[in-house]
């Protein structure tokens, strides 16, 4: 009887690989202890230090040149342009509810480590090189979001929200686990490295498909792809503002990057073989996202729609599964959590009498009462549309450009179809903030005054901030571009 | 012969930078000082076209000048360069945007002085100078799809400047909806052109011309190449996006709707500028549309029917600016009617031209709504020759040089589209044309006499208070007045003993090498018979409204007897806007509707709020549970991944 | 006569866990899973991964569905609910799962290696499987990432669990008196 290793590692780790990882459990476990000691009512303070960590992460995430791994961890360039767009991304979300937190009923200081382990298990999702590291990755960053949703912890809608999405979410995930362990079944092995070789010469074998399919299914769930999208509004809606925005953003990246990584680049037969559902599923999903965003009256909800019909453009990616379309997504995902989280934080600066105020007509004259705040608001939503010269244009641009070149070409007139319906919703916003005053305040409305919340620095500086992003990258888009191409070509074997 | 000037980016920069100061310290610095840096960043572009107009024709013939800004977007098989060049083509835009604007922000800063939002009315208006010289200073296709996207993005909120009325509102989404419409089809055929020059695309019958980068250039000369089919559906859709912003057929109903808007941003936008912009791309695309026969002759025929259409409309208008909107409609569809046949250069000698008289037109109707305080009927109108006798002449200038009255501007450009009309052997087009000049002709006399002549009709304090407008106002009109006699004279025919220098400087730009020299000419003969048709025509029909509408707008009547049903047609636009409604908007939100009561019900909107979570609440939700919608929600879920697996089991196999 | 076993033993788990979703009474359900929690035991053994049916049986069947049991009874749920489902409804998820589990098997059942009896059977086990030691060690090498990743989910669940399930401080919230939309 041997005794055991003392070396416990496994095979040819090296600890550079998980550092990043480690960095950002110990922020969160860190900011946990520090919220719990924290001298002051005020716990702004937390707040500061989540984005000081985050900020931190993300320069100690970067890739060295050469990937390094720990077993079926990777920090290749493709995690390390995935660690600086989620961290950055949170960091930004967190200044934005600085200001927000109390208004939308989010009273308790876990906010802040909840938020961070749930950005600690997207780096793992971005980062796993085996199904199981990959699905504890999702499933952590999962239970810190189904509980950051319910942190409105008075307010019946956040509970629901919170029970909504655990329980759902806990039915997508067995049927990605059932994936996993078809896919396991056939290749002997949970490893990414070993789905490739599940092609052989005559395609691939029945049961790898169900699998693969299964798997898709769990995704299907986490990024709101059409039929397992019907939770979006609802938990949208329910989950305290700011915790909105950063599902709608982190959340969704995170999942796409899990995405990329496991099916897209591990298993390039699956674009082959599963091309018609996807294929159906893109176009569905850009199309129901976008119809029913047109009648939504709740501007929450409507964000929560117009996500929804981004996944299908997102998907598009999927469908096509060449590295130009890899590359446009991950450079899609940067830009739309930009213009997306501008579009929360305006609507975040809006409150009527201490109840943050959700509805498309909260936002009459906002473009008298603040100008800059409107401004910001209008980039963001011309950006969604996608009119030139902001992110969103370049970002619509780059991705339907690489699904042409994959030769899907009526995707592409589908998609390009649904951006021209879209503007009409988005518009409406444009519309209610400069044109809707007079009307509103006749009908004995509030006006847009009263409703704007009172100086709120930290929300103002991330508005402008996002507007910013949202112009620069429409401007000057190659750093950004080429940088997502370097990462995809990063990963080993792609 | 390309040389690099790197000041023209300052063309467009400097209204940009115009728009961004009147927001940072609009409201701070005063009404004067908004409208002389409004007026004056305007002016100073108009004098850096010119300088770039006289450095081109000085050059040797098919100069151009360009600057390299940046690269914009640089993917795999994918380069957008922000290159901003003139040619000769795009230096008569650029002329006509800057002098035309310039006069029109003069205009302006009279027209406007009590309005409230002055400053935020000069940025639009500076933005959108901006976003149009983008337009036509683009060398490639994206990058001139900013500027397309800008200008309606300015047009959408110009229209609903007056924000306290929701029609205004309404008017301008219907002008932003409309266009993206035909944004679509612009940035698929853009998308198609791109597949089709992208690397790697030989087979289709598409070329290799390495990394794509949409120039204009590239595509004209690689056009001819392309397999036949790829070119036409190419040059149809960017054609049905031309539709969009030019107001043809069948998406011009948004025009005359955007008459809501500030009238001199309808004579800037909605008459001399953007509405061109169509015709200014299928001008810059010359290779491209004439690789693609059957597409032009598309655009012919759209174009004559939208010009005889429009007209009839215009006739039964009682609205000064709607009368004008539908004769805006109409002029456009002789330009396309001329890129149509392949006289790009007389199509854009119209542009030019119209411009002016039409610019004239709506400034002078602003004067007119000014004098009345926001009286728009002409019904109510009459008599105003002697209040507003500045008005009145200049008026009266472009009224006669859009009839086609020989010796103004409208005259010759006019008589430059028939005459290539008829010389490419298109008679049926061009008896459509003469019908649509006779009834314009008619419209604009019968607008003339009812607005100016005769006795005062409407609201007697109105009447005795209307005064002539003040010389920031009068001034422009003079201007544009000695423009609409004058700027013909640049392109008189050789029939007339002229040598067209207008279309001998364009000649370079709008000529693919393919189709060099080879002209439309016609004998001094034909072309001088064409001529005295055309003016009989429309001496005839002027004189024939005059007589009518001596009566006053009681000779409506007789003209609604004579016409019978069509005339119900003719009121209503042909129903246009009805089949819209109809077949498309209604659907579309039956469609929105069903899926937000069907689909989209959400079990939140039924729970009272304001409860802590407690074990009763916990109980209470897990009992909804069993019969709420996370159920629906998680079927929904199951029966998604039954169909995925029935795909792969059954489809998947190989 | 080890697969006559099997499918014995298989028959029963499967009825087992249809017990658990067809019971009316929560507690019934619970006690079927308690059952079905078992059999997967029972099959570790068969399989020699003794130490994996033992941990089994003492987390899940044990310390698991004894705190089931204990919230349902506190929460008081007996019985069927207010408004049960819509019988449409009832019989739609019916026939999907049914056919979505028809599907699978199908697919399983035509794919040899991965029924019992197929290409994985009679493969030799390497001296010591299932017992401790082989267990710690493959879980301190191989799979040591998801074993410490792990520990962080449970850590998250934990500090998910205090966050919901402690009371608010009313004078913490002000936002609470207010309350929202009825």
């Amino acid at each position: 009887m041997n005794p055991l290793p003392l070396n416990l590692l496994p095979p040819g780790a090296d600890y550079a690989a998980v550092m990043p990882l480690l960095w950002a459990f110990a922020a969160a476990v860190l900011v946990l202890i520090a919220e719990m000691f924290w001298p002051y009512r005020s716990r702004r303070g937390v707040g500061w230090l989540t984005i000081a960590a985050l900020l931190a992460i993300a320069v100690l995430g970067r890739a060295p040149s050469e990937a390094v791994y720990f077993g079926p961890i990777a920090l290749d360039g493709f995690s390390g342009w995935c660690n600086g767009l989620l961290c950055l991304v949170a960091a930004l979300s967190v200044l934005m509810s600085l200001d927000t937190l109390e208004v939308n009923g989010v009273t308790r200081g876990e906010y802040y480590p909840l938020l961070l382990f749930a950005v600690a298990g997207g780096m793992v999702m971005a980062a796993a090189t085996d199904l199981v590291v990959m699905f504890l990755g999702l499933e952590t960053m999962s239970m810190a979001v189904y509980v950051l949703a319910g942190m409105g912890k008075a307010r019946r809608r956040s509970n629901e929200a919170s029970l909504k999405y655990f329980l759902l979410g806990a039915f997508a995930s067995a049927f990605m686990l059932y994936g996993i362990a078809l896919l396991y079944s056939q290749a002997g092995s949970t490893d990414l490295a070993a789905m490739a070789g599940l092609a052989g010469e005559g395609g691939t074998s029945a049961v790898t498909r169900l699998g693969a399919a299964l798997l898709l299914v769990g995704f299907g769930f986490k990024i709101a792809a059409v039929p397992f999208h019907l939770w979006a509004p609802d938990v949208y809606e329910g989950a305290p503002s700011p915790v909105t925005a950063f599902m709608a953003t982190v959340v969704k990246a995170a999942a796409f990057a899990a995405l990329l990584r496991s099916v897209l680049l591990a298993m390039p037969w699956v674009a082959g073989e599963l091309q018609t559902p996807l294929w159906v599923a893109a176009a569905a999903t850009m199309t129901v996202g976008n119809l029913a965003a047109l009648r939504q009256r709740s501007l929450k909800r409507m964000l929560a729609f117009s996500s929804v019909a981004h996944t299908g453009y997102l998907a598009m990616a999927v469908v096509a599964g060449t590295s130009e379309a890899a590359a446009a997504l991950l450079f899609y995902l940067a830009a739309y959590a930009a213009m997306n989280l501008g579009a929360f934080a305006v609507m975040m600066l809006l409150a009527d009498r201490g109840r943050p105020a959700e509805n498309i007509s909260d936002l009459a004259g906002l473009g008298r009462a603040r100008p800059l705040a409107a401004l910001a608001m209008t980039v963001c939503m011309l950006s969604l549309t996608g009119i030139p010269p902001l992110g969103g244009f370049v970002a619509k641009v780059s991705l339907f450009g690489a699904v042409l070149d994959a030769g899907f070409y009526t995707l592409v007139v589908v998609a390009v179809l649904n951006s021209v319906l879209s503007a009409a919703y988005y518009l409406g916003v444009i519309r209610a903030m400069y044109f809707d005053d007079a009307d509103s305040v006749a009908a004995g409305g509030a006006s847009a005054a009263s409703r704007v919340l009172p100086s709120r620095p930290a929300l103002t500086v991330s508005i402008l901030l996002a507007a910013l992003a949202v112009v620069l990258i429409g401007l000057s888009p190659s750093p950004l571009l080429g940088s997502s191409l370097r990462a995809l070509a990063s990963v080993a074997g792609f | 012969m390309v040389s690099a000037e790197s000041w023209l980016r300052w063309i467009p920069l400097l209204p940009l930078l115009g728009a961004v100061l009147h927001v940072a310290v609009g409201y701070r610095v005063g009404r004067r000082a908004t409208g002389v840096l409004a007026c004056s960043v305007v002016g100073v572009s108009f004098l850096l076209a010119l300088r770039a107009f006289s450095a081109l024709v000085s050059a040797p013939e098919g100069a151009v000048l360009a600057d390299d800004v940046y690269r914009w977007i640089a993917v795999a098989g994918f380069n957008i360069d922000v290159r901003l060049v003139l040619d000769s083509l795009s230096v008569v835009m650029c002329l006509v945007i800057t002098g035309v604007g310039f006069l029109i922000h003069v205009y302006s800063t009279g027209y406007m002085a009590h309005d409230d939002d002055y400053a935020r009315f000069f940025a639009y208006l500076n933005l959108f100078t901006s976003a149009m010289l983008v337009l036509v200073m683009a060398d490639n296709l994206v990058l001139m799809f900013v500027g397309w996207e800008g200008v309606g993005l300015c047009s959408y909120l110009l229209i609903g400047f007056w924000y306290t009325d929701t029609a205004k509102a309404s008017a301008g989404k219907k002008a932003f909806v409309v266009n993206r419409v035909g944004d679509a089809a612009f940035v698929l055929g853009t998308f198609l052109l791109f597949w089709a020059l992208a690397p790697g695309a030989s087979e289709l019958g598409a070329s290799d011309l390495g990394a794509s980068s949409l120039r204009f250039a590239d595509i004209n000369a690689a056009a001819p190449g392309l397999s036949p089919g790829l070119v036409t559906a190419a040059a149809l859709l960017l054609f049905v996006g031309a539709t969009g912003k030019s107001a043809q057929i069948p998406l011009f109903v948004w025009l005359p709707d955007a008459m809501a808007g500030p009238t001199p941003v309808s004579a800037l936008i909605h008459a001399a500028t953007m509405v061109t912009a169509g015709v200014y791309m299928v001008a810059r695309l010359n290779g491209l549309f004439e690789a693609a026969p059957a597409a032009m002759t598309v655009i012919a025929w759209v174009g004559a029917i939208t010009a005889l259409m429009a007209a009839t409309v215009g006739v039964v208008q009682n609205d000064i600016k709607k009368v004008l909107a539908y004769s805006t409609v109409s002029q456009l569809g002789y330009m396309f009617m001329a890129l149509g046949v392949g006289a790009f250069g007389a199509a854009v000698f119209h542009v030019m031209t119209h411009a002016f008289f039409k610019g004239l037109l709506f400034l002078g109707a602003g004067s007119v709504i000014h004098a009345l305080h926001e009286e728009q009927d002409i019904r109510e109108m009459g008599g105003l020759r002697a209040k507003t006798p500045v008005t009145w002449a200049t008026f009266a200038v472009a009224t006669l040089a859009i009839a086609g009255v020989p010796g103004l501007a409208g005259f010759f450009s006019k008589d430059a589209i028939l005459a290539a009309t008829f010389a490419g052997g298109h008679y049926g087009l061009w008896l459509i044309g003469l019908a649509g000049a006779a009834l314009t002709a008619f419209y604009m006399t019968r607008l003339l006499r009812l607005v100016f002549f005769d006795s005062f009709r409407g609201d007697r304090e109105r009447g005795e208070q209307a005064h002539e407008s003040p010389r920031s106002m009068t001034i422009p009109l003079i201007v544009l007045a000695v423009l609409s006699v004058a700027g013909g004279y640049l392109g008189v025919p050789h029939a007339l003993g002229g040598h067209d220098a207008l279309g001998s400087f364009l000649a370079p730009s709008v000529s693919s090498a393919a189709h060099a020299g080879h002209a439309l000419q016609l004998s001094m003969a034909v072309e001088w018979l064409l001529m005295l048709v055309s003016t009989t025509v429309v001496l005839g029909s002027m004189g024939f409204a005059w007589k009518l509408y001596a009566a006053g707008p009681d000779a409506d009547v007789v003209v609604r007897g004579a016409l019978g049903r069509a005339w119900q047609w003719m009121a209503s636009a042909w129903r246009v806007d009805e089949a819209y409604e109809r077949l498309l908007v209604r659907p579309i939100g039956r469609g929105a509707g069903f899926l937000w009561k069907s689909v989209d019900l959400g079990l939140i909107d039924r729970f009272a709020d304001g409860v802590a979570m407690t074990a009763g609440v916990l109980a209470e939700t897990w009992r909804r549970w069993n019969s709420g919608s996370v159920q629906h929600y998680a079927l929904s879920l199951l029966a998604g991944a039954l169909a995925l697996v029935a795909a792969v089991l059954l489809g998947g196999g190989g | 006569m080890s697969e006559l076993v099997f499918y014995l033993l298989a028959a029963i788990t499967v009825l087992c866990a249809l017990g658990v979703i067809t019971r009316p009474n929560p507690v019934h359900s619970a006690l079927f899973l308690v059952m079905t929690l078992f059999m997967l035991a029972v099959f570790y053994i068969i399989l020699e991964a003794h130490l994996v049916a033992a941990l089994q049986i003492i987390v899940y069947a044990g310390a698991v569905m004894v705190l089931f049991l204990f919230v349902i009874t506190l929460l008081n749920l007996k019985g069927d609910p207010d408004e049960p489902a819509h019988p449409l409804l009832r019989i739609v998820a019916y026939a999907v799962a049914a056919t979505l589990a028809a599907g699978v098997a199908i697919v399983l059942m035509g794919d040899a290696g991965v029924v019992p009896g197929g290409a994985g059977a009679g493969a030799v086990l390497a001296e010591g499987f299932g017992g401790t030691r082989a267990l710690a060690r493959i879980l301190f090498t191989d799979y040591l990432v998801a074993f410490e990743l792990t520990s962080v989910l449970l850590l998250v669940a934990v500090v998910g669990a205090v966050v919901l399930a402690q009371r608010e401080p009313v004078a913490e919230a002000p936002l609470t008196e207010t309350g929202e939309d009825a």
